[in-house]
């Protein structure tokens, strides 16, 4: 079962690159709902007495490493965010005719195997390994699809991604090398070395390296503003809506639970960062011209929320984090697609070039609201309840960060709200005068994000609950 | 055993088939002969050779399993010499017949017992090369490469000789168990054992090119016809390691005190110098001579991992991986450059477009070279790490840094052919059969030692 969340995406995207079959778009189109299909299938499962629906295969048993996937809560979840949100990318892919198409829904569809391998692996390696694969084909699509100096922006990206992760495989390797007898890269294994404080400490430090890169979390953002804007509208909604997730996830299973002995140390000093990314982030949102850098900025601030609250480690900042990185997902890939849509009507992201859209594009208007709301995290859409329980949770760790933190509603309300004012209401130019409403595979696209935004709002206990067992049993095992 | 005389005798009848002129012929009976030789070892020593020259080879599981790696890096660099060699007329039996027997000096260095035959096998490896690295005679960079790689080998093997002597004077014998023997009774009080064991360690490390004895490297490997540097960047660094660890592990573990410093020092020099030179090169060829220069930096990370039991087999994967890459690489610069004639990295530039098969093999091997996951260079460069993490993590996370330094060189590669425009003449580029062929194969290799890298361990450790 677990396996085939893997080989779905990976024979399609096969399929695609090398045999090249016409229907391209429907194929990538049937492997993300075929996947959707399983995740909705897997919530039936119990989770509650730990990892359930696992796959193992000799790999090199020599040295301790196995081809181990296995499903939990926290990892249910993951992969309903993957693929709930892949068919929707793939979908808002359709607007555009790209060049060359077999190819990019090929690397497409091979990133979604590699994203869905992260998180089912229950092996240190074998996630390192898929962790490193993700990067190739998005590597390939910010190159060969993308904006503007491309080329060197994304290598900056795939190079301070890649170090970063090697400092990981270092701590990992560090704590390989410390489980009895013949070594084992197993979760189970790994996590009940036992480290000394000094180790540990340097140990954490790794993980932290490599996730910081990935969220990510000031000061180790630089690359995030440019290659979002760098990259195709496909590219950045998988990079935003899931990629910069592995990093919370490798948060919550890999980090915390390895190195326990070393958080009360450092998770002060992550909390701070966090928080400090989550204001300057915002500042920065405030003063932006281009929609699509806005909304990359907005991205750091949100994630780095989901962050504080994953370090503070208590219930309500777990489970805050989890319902979050859902939510936060949909929405931004919503926002995405709405900067896309105005992209391709008026030629530019300036907010400054826009106005006025709203009269003539109702439809649009409405929608864009409803997407805009959710990310403001206004009650009753599916933002709130993730930023209530994460700001609970930070709170609970320290009065002062909690404030600090609560800081991001207000931020964001600005930013949100200055941003659709200048794009949607006030005087119309010739631009934007002519601007026409949506086609039918727009309103699908951004009706299906906003009843998810509405439904999630007013029903997010669904979620809560498929976590909530899993939740309790990590809090549990790791004692901080 | 087998295998070597089947390859002394390959090369004298590619030698004298030669005289035919016919390309085809030579070439032929240089693979089979190649194809043979990888079959005999393969399928195990026979019995009865040893004990005439045990006192000199052994052909134990170690000196099979890095064979396997040298006789198949050299069998498909004959599979491309097809092309490789198109121009040569009378002297293409000559480059044929010393290539193999450069492979067979290779294969005395893999199975020796004793300092007489490691000396003869560097010889025999290296004499070929040098007249080999010279073989464009109308070119002055060939000559310059065969003279700066005669004159540093030269000097290199004569500090060897010495080193070779000194132990001999030391331990009173050549036989490398019996100097262990020797070594771990007087390791600390004689000087001129510590000695020789340094001019072996310098020796050594001019021939595997590390710093700081790796000035030759560059511009012998620039100058060299393309097929010969292919050579040298392949068999020769496995045979020359292989012999290093050979050595390492059983004549001088117990003498370690003396050698591992300056080993360890000249390991993360070696590592750090080749990567920050190799991001300022142009030439591709000059960029992949840096990049075996690096490669060899890691490589002598096994060498101070000598007492862990798994170190050779690490050692072994990475040649392997690294070789197979390195051909690759190597095929797609020789169809691509010597029909634009143009040897820098522009050369490759909109090779997606035209010839995507091509890019896609160039992409996959530098990928493979650089350690990117899942290629086998990730593999190789992983299993080396892990063994010696323990003793010396400082130098681990020195060369995961470098890896990273590495990166952004290899990614050149790639950019140029996939992200550059080519020209309109890009689409007269022909890529002949037989290279085709060859790297359709060394293709199916590196996914197998992907998907299962634990396939190269157990195949070659049967007994």
């Amino acid at each position: 079962m677990s396996l085939s969340f893997i080989l779905i995406p990976f024979v399609a995207a096969a399929l695609l690159l090398l045999a090249r079959p016409a229907a391209t778009r429907q194929l990538a189109l049937l492997a993300t709902l075929a996947n959707l299909a399983v995740t909705v299938y897997c919530f039936g499962c119990d989770y509650s007495q730990g990892m359930n629906c696992t796959f193992q295969a000799p790999w090199l048993p020599e040295a301790g490493i196995s081809f181990s996937l296995g499903m939990d809560g926290v990892t249910l979840l993951m992969l309903l965010l993957t693929n709930l949100v892949s068919p929707l990318i793939v979908y808002g892919s359709w607007s555009r005719t790209y060049e060359n198409e077999p190819r990019y829904y090929g690397l497409i569809l091979l990133m979604i195997g590699a994203l869905n391998g992260v998180f089912l692996a229950t092996d240190g390696l074998l996630f390192y390994i898929f962790y490193e694969l993700a990067l190739i084909p998005i590597y390939f699509i910010c190159a060969i699809w993308g904006g503007q100096d491309r080329i060197r922006i994304t290598l900056k990206f795939f190079i301070y991604t890649f170090v970063g992760s090697l400092f990981m495989l270092l701590s990992l390797l560090y704590v390989y090398l410390q489980t009895p007898g013949g070594h084992s890269f197993a979760w189970s294994e790994l996590v009940n070395v036992q480290l000394p404080a000094g180790t540990a400490l340097w140990v954490m430090l790794g993980f932290f390296i490599a996730f910081a890169v990935k969220m990510p979390v000031f000061p180790l953002h630089t690359w995030q503003p440019d290659t979002y804007v760098a990259a195709p509208t496909g590219g950045t909604m998988l990079l935003s809506g899931i990629m910069l997730k592995m990093g919370t996830y490798g948060v919550i299973r890999w980090m915390m639970p390895l190195a326990p002995e070393a958080a009360h140390t450092l998770t002060p000093i992550f909390i701070t960062l966090a928080i400090t990314g989550i204001v300057y982030a915002s500042i920065i949102a405030v003063k932006q011209t281009d929609f699509k850098r806005l909304i990359a900025y907005s991205s750091i601030a949100h994630v780095g929320l989901i962050a504080a609250g994953i370090f503070a480690w208590n219930k309500a900042g777990l489970q805050g984090s989890l319902i979050q990185m859902l939510n936060h997902g949909i929405n931004v890939v919503g926002l995405f697609y709405i900067s896309d849509l105005i992209e391709r009507r008026m030629g530019t992201r300036t907010l400054g070039d826009m106005g006025g859209i709203a009269k003539s594009a109702p439809v649009f208007a409405t929608l864009f609201m409803i997407v805009m709301l959710g990310s403001v995290a206004v009650p009753l859409t599916n933002g709130f309840p993730g930023e209530f329980l994460l700001l609970n949770g930070v709170w609970n760790y320290n009065f002062w960060a909690g404030l600090i933190a609560g800081l991001t509603i207000i931020f964001g309300a600005v930013y949100m709200l200055r941003a659709y004012g200048l794009a949607m209401f006030g005087e119309p130019g010739e631009q934007t005068s002519g601007f026409a409403d949506l086609n039918t595979q727009e309103r699908i696209m951004l009706g299906a994000i906003s009843l998810l935004v509405i439904i999630l709002g007013f029903f997010p206990g669904f979620i809560l609950n498929l976590t909530d067992s899993t939740v309790n049993r990590i809090l549990g095992a790791v004692q901080l | 055993m087998t295998a070597l005389l089947i390859l002394f005798f390959t090369a004298l009848a590619a030698l004298f088939a030669g005289l035919s002129k016919n390309r085809k012929s030579v070439q032929t009976i240089s693979l089979a002969g190649s194809l043979l030789a990888l079959a005999s070892v393969v399928t195990g020593p026979v019995r009865g050779w040893d004990d005439m020259y045990a006192s000199m080879f052994v052909f134990n599981d170690y000196a099979m399993a890095f064979s396997v790696v040298a006789i198949l890096s050299a069998a498909l660099i004959l599979g491309l010499s097809g092309w490789g060699f198109r121009t040569l007329t009378s002297t293409l039996g000559d480059n044929y017949g010393l290539l193999l027997f450069s492979l067979c000096g290779a294969l005395c260095m893999f199975s020796y017992t004793n300092l007489v035959m490691l000396f003869l096998g560097i010889e025999i490896l290296s004499i070929p090369l040098y007249v080999l690295a010279g073989s464009r005679r109308d070119d002055l960079r060939s000559n310059e490469a065969a003279l700066k790689y005669f004159l540093m080998g030269s000097f290199a093997t004569g500090i060897l000789l010495f080193g070779i002597a000194l132990v001999y004077g030391s331990t009173a014998s050549f036989d490398l168990s019996a100097i262990g023997a020797a070594a771990a009774q007087s390791a600390s009080s004689s000087n001129m054992l510590k000695v020789g064991i340094l001019l072996l360690v310098v020796g050594l490390s001019f021939k595997v090119s590390a710093a700081p004895f790796h000035f030759w490297a560059p511009d012998v490997y620039t100058g060299s016809p393309n097929l010969v540097t292919a050579f040298m960047a392949t068999v020769v660094k496995t045979a020359g390691f292989a012999a290093f660890f050979t050595l390492f592990a059983t004549a001088f573990a117990p003498a370690a005190s003396v050698w591992t410093l300056p080993v360890s020092i000249i390991a993360g020099l070696t590592m750090t110098l080749a990567n920050t030179t190799a991001l300022f090169q142009d030439n591709f060829k000059r960029m992949m001579a840096y990049s075996s220069i690096a490669h060899a930096g890691y490589l002598l990370l096994a060498i101070l991992s000598v007492e862990n039991t798994s170190a050779d087999r690490a050692l072994m994967f990475y040649l392997l991986s690294y070789s197979i890459a390195t051909i690759c690489a190597f095929a797609v610069y020789i169809v691509v450059s010597e029909q634009k004639e143009d040897e820098t990295f522009s050369a490759f530039n909109g090779l997606g477009k035209s010839h995507p098969f091509l890019a896609l093999v160039l992409a996959i091997s530098v990928l493979s070279l650089a350690g990117v996951p899942p290629f086998p260079g990730f593999f190789g460069k992983y299993f080396l790490f892990t063994a010696v993490f323990e003793k010396y993590p400082a130098l681990v996370v020195l060369a995961v840094i470098n890896s990273a330094i590495s990166i952004y060189y290899y990614f050149k590669v790639i950019i140029a052919a996939y992200f550059h425009k080519g020209s309109e003449s890009d689409t007269a580029v022909v890529i002949p059969g037989g290279i085709r062929l060859t790297v359709a194969v060394a293709l199916i290799l590196t996914a197998v030692l992907s998907a299962a890298p634990y396939l190269a361990f157990t195949l070659f450790f049967r007994h």
